[in-house]
């Protein structure tokens, strides 16, 4: 799945950034979101200003997509027990991209760790795929 | 400074970019566009489709944050943008909204996938975002040396001549579409004409496409092709293939009738250049390339193109517009072989369709100029025929003006090529031409 996440400063002025992993425990009512440190300084600024966050997930073979929105509850280094996973998701990530015809070294070339990992509490999940549902809440 | 000129492959809108907005309140909403149009240094535009959310928030909160893909090194750069006005009419629109109704078009989803509006957008600030690949991303991307432009000119200079020197509508077509592949590298070409009997565009010439798909017919608005047609634009489209598998699919799953004559094309294309081939607005065709290469066809294949376009579009008023010449030599050929073939023609006169051995073989005005040749050499053995008797026999309907006369008959000449080679209609001079008939014929009406 492709994962971006959206914020804003307090002036107003949104940024954004790629992330690699998304987790969550419980049924989408909490999230942890990795951030690559390399390209995540103004979303981590923003969040730890506003604590407002939008995390968009698309499966790119058929554009399949749902946006959650909600307060971010904490911003940490992700640890090292945390690393496997996010290099696992970046590895899945290039079996999705190579197989509509992005090759996997590409995708491994997307700088992923260190990472910074955002908690968030969902408050709005919306269908976002292209069509007539796009925009509708879905919880 | 990077300059937007300076990552023109990312607005070729083959990775979606990514736009962050956010309403008055200070939450932030992400979506996907499909296309970011630069307008110029200072300013680009977005394409207003489905995303509401996005169109609310910009009319509270201007600002809005933009991530743009480059489709060969996947390196990303990061735009930050204030919105200014949106256009729904005008050269801007029409330009976005041409390409989403090629795609939708073709992919069966007219009305449904169209552009809104154009909203337009001043670049506050743009920047490569770095740090996002773990190794310097390299640059594929060809450089044009000066051997490059050269070789082109070289290849301007030849087709050129080409052209000018064709002496008949078929020789120019097959010209060009030679020229083409060799100095362009289009490999995977075709030319259409305008029928002015039926509106519709018919293939004329192809390569590179296995079948010919010669006869082949597409009504202005249809795909692509159809939509260049209408428009009178040219078409650059990168990043084909997931929408127009998705097409094929639907169209596929809903049983979509196959055509008479299939027109040629990369199942696997992913990228596109239609160009209409125009004399002042009068459409007189469709010059159509196509590719695997996402990136195959750039701003510079565009230009040269055009520039080849325009002369076709001369050469075929040029040809068509002159063809009879009774004082012409007739050049003798050789009778066609004997078979003992025996092959049926059956005349459908509800739709002036032609089949052979229940195949379809032509319709409308070429398929009546086949029935009236076929007769006459049935009845009376005649095998020699000009142009001028064609345009003074009423009964085929052609027109007084524009007749196309000699595009209708390399049509029915291909045709027959292709599908019944004992019979052949072959150039003997000017204007006139011979029927050639190499196995017994049965004519039957229906």
């Amino acid at each position: 799945m492709a994962v971006f996440v959206g914020t804003v400063s307090p002036d107003g002025v949104p940024a954004g950034c790629r992330a690699i992993a998304v987790t969550s425990p419980d049924q989408l009512k909490t999230v942890t979101v990795y951030l690559p440190m390399a390209t995540s300084r103004d979303v981590v600024a923003n969040v730890a200003a506003t604590k407002r966050l939008a995390i968009v997930g698309t499966y790119p073979p058929d554009h399949s997509t749902m946006q959650l929105k909600g307060t971010t509850t904490g911003v940490r280094l992700a640890s090292d027990d945390e690393a496997e996973f996010v290099h696992y998701r970046l590895e899945k990530f290039a079996d999705i991209l190579h197989a509509i015809g992005i090759p996997r070294r590409v995708t491994r070339g997307i700088n992923h760790w260190p990472a910074f990992a955002i908690d968030m509490k969902v408050e709005e999940i919306f269908e976002q795929t292209p069509g007539p549902n796009a925009g509708n809440p879905i919880r | 400074m990077t300059r937007l000129a300076d990552i023109s492959r990312c607005f070729q809108g083959v990775i979606p970019s990514v736009v962050v907005t956010s309403d008055g309140r200070g939450i932030p909403n992400v979506t996907y566009v499909s296309q970011v149009y630069l307008i110029d240094e200072k300013h680009v535009a977005l394409s207003c489709q489905f995303f509401n959310k996005t169109r609310r928030n910009l009319d509270e909160n201007p600002r809005a944050w933009v991530e743009l893909h480059d489709p060969l090194t996947m390196q990303t750069w990061r735009m930050r943008i204030r919105f200014l006005h949106s256009e729904k009419s005008g050269p801007l629109f029409d330009a976005m909204s041409m390409r989403i109704q090629a795609i939708a078009s073709h992919t069966g989803m007219a009305g449904i996938f169209k552009l809104i509006a154009a909203d337009v957008f001043e670049v506050e600030s743009l920047e490569k975002n770095e740090g996002f690949l773990s190794e310097a991303a390299v640059d594929t991307s060809e450089q044009t040396s000066l051997d490059g432009v050269r070789s082109e000119v070289r290849g301007l200079q030849y087709i050129s001549e080409q052209i000018n020197r064709a002496d008949c509508l078929e020789k120019l077509l097959e010209a060009v579409l030679e020229s083409l592949d060799q100095y362009f590298g289009f490999e995977h070409t075709m030319i259409l004409l305008v029928d002015d009997c039926t509106k519709r565009l018919v293939t004329m010439a192809s390569r590179g496409y296995g079948e010919s798909g010669v006869g082949a017919e597409v009504a202005p608005g249809d795909g692509l092709i159809g939509t260049v047609a209408r428009e009178r634009k040219v078409l650059r489209i990168s990043g084909l293939s997931a929408e127009l598998r998705y097409g094929r699919t639907v169209a596929r799953e809903h049983g979509t009738p196959a055509a008479e004559v299939p027109l040629p094309g990369l199942a696997d294309a992913q990228s596109a250049l239609v160009m209409p081939l125009l004399i002042g607005d009068r459409l007189v065709g469709v010059i159509a390339a196509d590719d695997r290469d996402p990136l195959h066809f750039g701003e510079w294949d565009e230009a040269y193109l055009h520039v080849i376009a325009n002369q076709i579009a001369l050469s075929v008023d040029r040809i068509t517009a002159s063809d009879d010449d009774d004082d012409a030599p007739v050049i003798s050929v050789a009778a066609a072989p004997r078979s003992d073939n025996r092959r049926t023609f059956t005349f459908y006169a509800n739709d002036d369709c032609v089949f052979i051995d229940d195949e379809y073989l032509i319709r409308n005005v070429p398929g009546r100029i086949l029935w009236k040749l076929l007769g006459e050499f049935q009845r009376d053995g005649r095998t020699e025929f000009s142009n001028r008797e064609l345009r003074l026999d009423q009964s085929l309907g052609l027109p007084a003006i524009k007749d196309n006369l000699e595009s209708r008959l390399i049509l029915l000449r291909k045709r027959l090529d292709e599908k019944c080679p004992d019979v052949r209609i072959v150039p003997t001079g000017r204007g006139k031409f011979a029927l050639q008939v190499g196995a017994a014929v049965e004519l039957v009406e229906r």
